[in-house]
């Protein structure tokens, strides 16, 4: 490889080689400097601005001096270099090909065994692929159904039963069936509209106590608790990616990518005039997956 | 942290404040018999509400019944300055349109037309500000966000911040649901969580940031804002600093 | 050779490696390598740079993190949590910010970093994308800074989702339905990643050791492999006086580019230091541990997730029904959409190839405005996947500027398609402009000496490029010479 040697830079004019010698002498001292403060602060206890305002000066003064000194003192010619081609020649790929071939037809002379090497890895292979099923359980009914049956009591996040009249009209409360409070597949919405006469179908009513209505909180979407409930109209509006429900309407989906009402929770009064279920839900609550109608 | 004892003390309160920004020229309220009051009240209830709310309250196609309302409601409308509607989709914060005088003769007036709550009592100190964050989290952040900056509802609604938060105002708020906010009764939330939820709130105010400036606490998207106008706005620089601005296309 | 000189402490050190390795030849090379100079070719320089950042604010990190999912107590100094139940993942990450000495200041700069590493990744794609680097012989680069781009994004998102907070934890589940949507396995899918139903025992160990070891060795291997490449190729470089395609022209890496790269890398680490320390990034504290029935509003990704959050919601309600399985919504913009992103990057240079026609080998660069074409799809490409971005924040637009969320999304979706293609109208017409204005330099032939033939004949074909329009004007195939 035969370079051209660099031209030969010579120094800048004097006043201007000095102020540049200046700047980096400044650079590396306010680095210094910011350096030793660092230190004195962390050892008063350290603070999180003046930890990342002295580690970007002593930082930026190591860079700022030797950019600056690179620019003015380093040699700065160009240089021409020949690129050579990135193929290699055909004598050079046939001599690998020839050797590459000795050894193959070596090799090839005891197919069985070769096969049998392929074979072996192969199987190797497979039963290596085994123990990812130790990553997790099979996909059971989990997806299917949740802790709500006829007759369970429906628990606040704090244990307590609910009351038709502990939610105010307007309110919303979240809740989870009896001895599975705060588990994540079955957070429940209880919903108590002003006007009950509004509920129309695919609402069932028949499946509401006083004007209060029990939607699945996770959203059809990407399961999303749908949390934001706009009691004027009614709505339900899940915050990740703007899905809207109308409660009076089966919180059939009227904005967003959600394609799926949110399941209904049927919903009764027992004998001590608490909410309970009447069943599970009837459909999978949450997103969507390939099998959610089988 | 500011404790309150009584509703006189917040009105005083709130009444300094907004004397001292002079926001409104402070009246004394005259000493009257409750009667007079509400006559008072009826009178500025007509001038000021009542095209839109009705005569006697039951409402107008243009304004919902007060009759349900309640003292809680009409104090929390009236001194954030949401009422009266100015011409706005959804009621806004603004200076108090009354002074807190008039507000009292309203209110009270209002309190006279149905069965509404009253004007919830707030006993800050008996709040537990870990435990008003986790009540604020679970019932307020879905809507105002964790940070109480105010977040997107659907069809041209808003939750508003937060903040500033004074304590009765935000009560109020919280057990009288104004607007599109669902209601939190004594049930669901004690009148302790309610001064716990109150506590947090005033704490969002102004948190501590010890990370520096909170970008205006909305998150991941001004962070992505800053990352790439100040740090790779900033990076370029450099790079056009060090490096040759023209690789070589010499003027012919 | 030069005059010997008197054995230093370090020629001692030197000799005595170089009489057991014979590095000097090597080495020697290194210091001599040539590159071209120009300020576009080092803003790749800034991922690496911020890349060797990571790592050490990142190990700094490990050190007090518990990546563990069992319930703990907060007892640290954040007096608006204390008290409160939470994971130890969750727990580690506050008592870090908070009670370890210069640990938010770390967790800052790293997560700073994170935000730039992607984004001077893109900056440096584009570069490389609009100057028509990946061209032959260097599409195999272009397709390792496709995979780093990739794992970057991947990392990013393990990275955030670690803390178990409520922001990270509505990710992991916004993640978790991607997963499932898959057809036929995704029920399979996220019980042996998640290890059950969401949110699951074990996702967050499994990120943990994913995002601290499995992605960064891979990271820092596929970095050398992008390097090593670069050295056996050499640089591009822009045509000009004494440029050709059969030579480099630019300054040698010893000592002046070195002293560049490096000063570079402080500036690199002194902005990051100063974003880390003045500007608060993911505050944790506010969002509050994780629990899967709740949610905040204005719940957003970091800006490299943007836009796949961005299509999750400007897709309208479709879903495919058939033979009694479905296919949900989520699997189109979440698993499609980035598959078909990053299956088309991955492809350009073969598919620009094949529409010009052009296989030959270059080492000078395009100018953009040469390549009116190739720009403005370009252009297009940035301004679509910039309006996903914009719409992965739509929300918070939304109260900003006081516009209704629903219109909000119904404008993004139909800038989605209008911006793009008005973007690569203008492009195309300042390119053309622009080019007539200034035509493209022709390579000066003159110092291509020795040249082997096929590049050669590349050399000519860059004079006939002067005054062409765009990649689909440059017919002809010259092949290489065997």
């Amino acid at each position: 490889m035969d370079d051209i040697e660099p031209a030969a830079t010579e120094e800048d004019a004097a006043p201007r080689a000095a102020a540049g010698e200046r700047v980096v002498i400044a650079a590396f001292t306010a680095s210094m400097a910011a350096a030793l403060a660092l230190a004195v602060v962390y050892w008063r206890g350290g603070q999180a601005q003046l930890e990342g305002v002295l580690l970007a000066i002593s930082l930026g003064g190591i860079g700022v001096g030797m950019v600056v000194w690179a620019k003015r003192f380093l040699p700065s010619g160009e240089i021409t270099e020949e690129r050579g081609r990135m193929a290699s020649t055909d004598d050079e790929v046939a001599s690998f090909t020839h050797a590459f071939e000795q050894g193959e037809q070596a090799i090839q002379r005891r197919a069985l065994l070769l096969k049998l090497l392929g074979g072996a890895v192969g199987a190797l292979g497979v039963a290596a692929l085994f123990p990812i099923r130790s990553l997790g359980p099979r996909p059971g009914r989990g997806l299917f159904d949740t802790g709500f049956r006829n007759g369970t009591r429906l628990m606040t996040v704090d244990g307590r039963s609910v009351r038709p009249e502990d939610l105010s009209v307007g309110g919303v409360v979240t809740v989870w069936p009896e001895g599975h409070v705060g588990e994540p597949d079955s957070p429940t919405l209880l919903v108590r509209v002003d006007r009950p006469e509004l509920f129309r179908r695919p609402t069932r009513t028949q499946w509401t106590v006083e004007g209060i209505v029990a939607y699945s909180k996770l959203c059809t979407h990407t399961g999303c608790p749908v949390g934001l409930y706009q009691s004027r109209e009614r709505l339900l509006l899940c915050p990740c990616h703007q899905s809207t429900f109308d409660v009076v309407e089966g919180a059939k989906p009227i904005f967003g990518p959600a394609t799926r009402p949110l399941p209904q929770l049927p919903l009764g009064l027992n004998q001590a005039g608490e909410l309970v279920s009447t069943g599970d839900y009837r459909e999978p609550i949450g997103p969507g997956f390939w099998n959610r109608r089988r | 942290m500011r404790s309150v004892r009584s509703r006189l003390g917040v009105l005083c309160l709130v009444a300094l404040f907004m004397s001292l920004a002079g926001l409104l020229p402070v009246r004394s309220a005259t000493p009257a018999t409750l009667s007079q009051m509400t006559e008072d009240g009826r009178q500025l209830y007509l001038r000021g509400c009542s095209s839109c709310h009705g005569l006697d309250g039951t409402g107008t196609p243009s304004g919902p019944s007060l009759e349900r309302s309640g003292a809680a409601s009409a104090y929390y409308y009236l001194s954030t300055g949401r009422m009266p509607l100015a011409d706005e989709a959804q009621p806004r914060r603004k200076p108090p349109a009354y002074s807190r005088a008039q507000i009292d003769l309203l209110v009270d007036y209002v309190a006279s037309l149905g069965s509404g709550p009253a004007i919830p009592e707030v006993h800050l100190e008996t709040g537990d500000l870990a435990e008003g964050g986790v009540l604020y989290r679970s019932n307020c952040g879905p809507c105002h966000t964790a940070a109480g900056i105010g977040g997107a509802l659907s069809y041209g609604r808003a939750a508003p911040s937060v903040t500033p938060a004074d304590p009765v105002e935000a009560a109020a708020a919280i057990r009288t649901g104004p607007g599109q906010m669902p209601v939190f009764g004594p049930e669901a939330l004690s009148d302790h969580e309610v001064a716990s939820i109150v506590r947090y709130i005033r704490f969002l105010e102004s948190p501590p940031t010890p990370g520096g400036a909170a970008l205006g606490g909305a998150g991941p998207i001004p962070e992505g804002f800053v990352a790439w106008i100040f740090g790779v706005g900033t990076l370029v620089l450099a790079v056009l600093w060090i490096g040759k601005l023209e690789g070589g296309h010499g003027r012919h | 050779m030069n005059q010997p000189r008197p054995a230093t402490r370090s020629r001692r050190l030197a000799r005595w490696v170089d009489d057991r390795l014979g590095t000097a030849y090597l080495a020697t090379k290194a210091l001599r390598k040539v590159f071209p100079d120009h300020w576009s070719f080092m803003l790749g320089e800034l991922s690496l740079y911020s890349f060797v950042i990571l790592v050490v604010t990142g190990v700094y990190l490990t050190f007090f993190f518990d990546p563990s999912q069992a319930e703990s107590t907060y007892r640290g100094s954040y007096e608006a949590m204390r008290g409160v139940e939470m994971t130890a993942a969750y727990r580690s990450a506050l008592e870090l910010s908070f009670d370890v000495r210069a640990g938010l200041v770390m967790r800052q700069i790293h997560h700073w970093a994170a935000l730039l590493f992607v984004a001077t990744m893109a900056v440096h794609m584009a570069r490389v994308f609009f100057t028509g680097a990946f061209r032959r012989p260097r599409e195999i680069n272009w397709m390792v800074g496709v995979t780093l781009l990739i794992l970057a994004v991947f990392n990013g998102f393990a990275g955030y989702s670690l803390l178990d907070d409520q922001l990270s934890g509505t990710g992991l589940r916004i993640g978790y339905s991607i997963a499932l949507s898959v057809p036929l396995v995704g029920t399979w899918l996220v019980s042996l990643l998640f290890g059950g139903e969401f949110p699951g025992p074990d996702i967050i160990e499994r990120l943990y050791v994913i995002h601290i070891l499995l992605v960064p060795a891979v990271i820092a291997a596929l970095i050398g492999v992008h390097m090593a490449i670069l050295l056996r190729q050499k640089h591009t470089q822009f045509a000009g006086p004494g440029r050709a395609e059969g030579n480099v022209v630019g300054e040698r890496v010893w000592p002046t580019y070195a002293a560049k790269g490096l000063g570079l890398f402080f500036l690199t680490t002194a902005v990051l230091a100063a974003l880390g320390g003045l500007a608060q990034i993911n505050p944790i504290w506010i969002y509050g541990p994780f629990d899967p029935a709740e949610v905040s509003a204005a719940s957003q990704p970091d800006w490299y997730m943007g836009w796949l959050d961005g299509a999750m919601r400007l897709i309208p309600p479709w879903e495919v029904r058939a033979f009694g399985y479905e296919v949900p919504n989520p699997f189109f913009p979440g698993a499609v959409l980035p598959g078909v992103t990053f299956a088309l990057l991955y492809l350009w240079p073969f598919l620009e190839a094949r529409f010009t026609g052009d296989r030959s080998e270059h080492h000078l660069l395009d100018r953009p405005r040469d390549r009116p074409v190739r720009t403005a799809m370009g252009v297009a490409t940035i301004a679509f996947y910039g309006v996903l971005f914009l719409a992965g924040g739509g929300d918070v637009l939304s109260t900003t500027f006081g516009v209704s969320v629903n219109a909000v999304f119904q404008a993004f979706r139909v800038l989605l398609f209008v911006l793009p293609a008005a973007s690569a109208w203008v492009a195309y017409r300042l390119c053309r402009d622009l080019a007539q204005r200034d035509p493209a330099p022709a390579d000066d032939g003159s110092v291509a000496m020795t040249a082997l033939a096929g590049v050669a004949e590349d050399g000519r074909d860059q004079d006939d490029r002067a005054g062409h329009d765009g990649p689909e004007a440059q017919g002809q195939a010259v092949g290489k010479h065997h």
